[in-house]
């Protein structure tokens, strides 16, 4: 008998409209992205970074080669050489190749340089390139970032 | 603009016929739904009212390749996959364009293996490769504008023949 009047009023229906109207007025949460960033999270692991002293600007990077070996899959290729001003080798090329990181953070964690750490997963995600090459990040994009293209409609 | 003032009603838009093709394709990209592993759940969050792809147009996900003008191939693609993926790419009608996300689809990602299609360009032309992994779905929204911006660029009936160049990242015109 309940379940015949339940049926004739409807009340499943009802009661399922009533949890779509409750959710009706909210605001729209909607981040309009490319006006407005999100900030990440701050274990967050984006593109590498190489970092210079804050101060003086100069070289952290001691071309250890450590990150290469961490890398699970190869991708981090470095060279240096020794010259006789610089107690540390001068790093000449840091060849990254995006294309197949899984950004497991493995390369920056075993960045051993102190007190400013040479090897960083940075904040940025914004990564799409035309083509593969570009995809292997160069040592002069490895210091200041890679490009990102501004659009904001 | 002299020879056309007063000779039509008002509110006549004159443009070229190029400008009108590009706009409509690219503010009406129909992307394929090809999620194939945890990228997919990145791009369901892209297309979720959070970032919300249809303010980019592209929210209509497409289960047939004949409606669909993007192919987003999100995940690895196994060499199993991989003619499925094709036959797909040739079932969509022209023009299309293919955005690989994450790197599995970009280069095979952690799975140097026998049985993974070691970047999805070996059998389909990939216009954008994001990169992440996953890549977050602002990520993704950067690359659907890179492709607008891409399409932006393109001709249809003036056509321009572009190319991009080994090192570069932006197509150039080449004058033919």
């Amino acid at each position: 008998m309940v379940k015949l009047l339940k049926k004739i009023f409807l009340v499943d229906l009802l009661r399922g409209l009533w949890v779509t109207l409750k959710y009706t007025p909210q605001p729209a949460f909607t981040f309009q992205y490319p006006a407005e960033r999100r900030p990440v999270a701050p274990r967050f692991r984006g593109v590498l970074r190489l970092q210079v002293e804050p101060a003086t600007g100069a070289q952290t990077c001691i071309v250890c080669d450590q990150c290469a070996k961490a890398c699970p899959d190869d991708l981090i290729a470095l060279g240096g050489h020794r010259e006789p001003g610089h107690k540390i080798k001068v790093l000449d090329y840091f060849d990254f190749n995006l294309s197949r990181c899984s950004f497991c953070g493995l390369c920056s964690e075993v960045c051993p340089t102190k007190p400013v750490k040479a090897l960083i997963m940075s904040e940025d995600y914004e990564l799409a390139t035309y083509g593969r090459e570009t995809q292997i990040v160069r040592v002069d994009q490895m210091y200041d970032g890679v490009p990102i293209e501004q659009y904001t409609h | 603009m002299g020879l056309l003032d007063h000779r039509f009603e008002d509110n006549f838009i004159t443009t070229n016929i190029d400008k009108v093709l590009t706009w409509a394709r690219y503010s009406a990209l129909w992307p394929m739904g090809f999620g194939l592993a945890c990228c997919a759940i990145e791009m369901m969050a892209a297309s979720a009212s959070r970032f919300d792809i249809a303010r980019f147009g592209a929210e209509v996900f497409r289960a047939s390749p004949r409606q669909a003008d993007l192919l987003i191939v999100a995940g690895t693609v196994t060499k199993k996959m991989a003619p499925v993926l094709r036959r797909l790419y040739d079932q969509m009608p022209e023009p299309k364009w293919v955005i690989s996300m994450g790197s599995c689809s970009n280069a095979g990602g952690p799975f140097p293996t026998y049985s993974v299609l070691q970047g999805v360009d070996k059998i389909v032309p990939v216009d954008v490769y994001v990169s992440g992994c996953p890549p977050r779905p602002e990520a993704l929204l950067y690359g659907l504008m890179r492709l607008q911006d891409k399409i932006r660029k393109e001709g249809t009936v003036l056509r321009k023949s572009r190319v991009i160049r080994v090192g570069e990242t932006e197509p150039v015109t080449v004058a033919s």
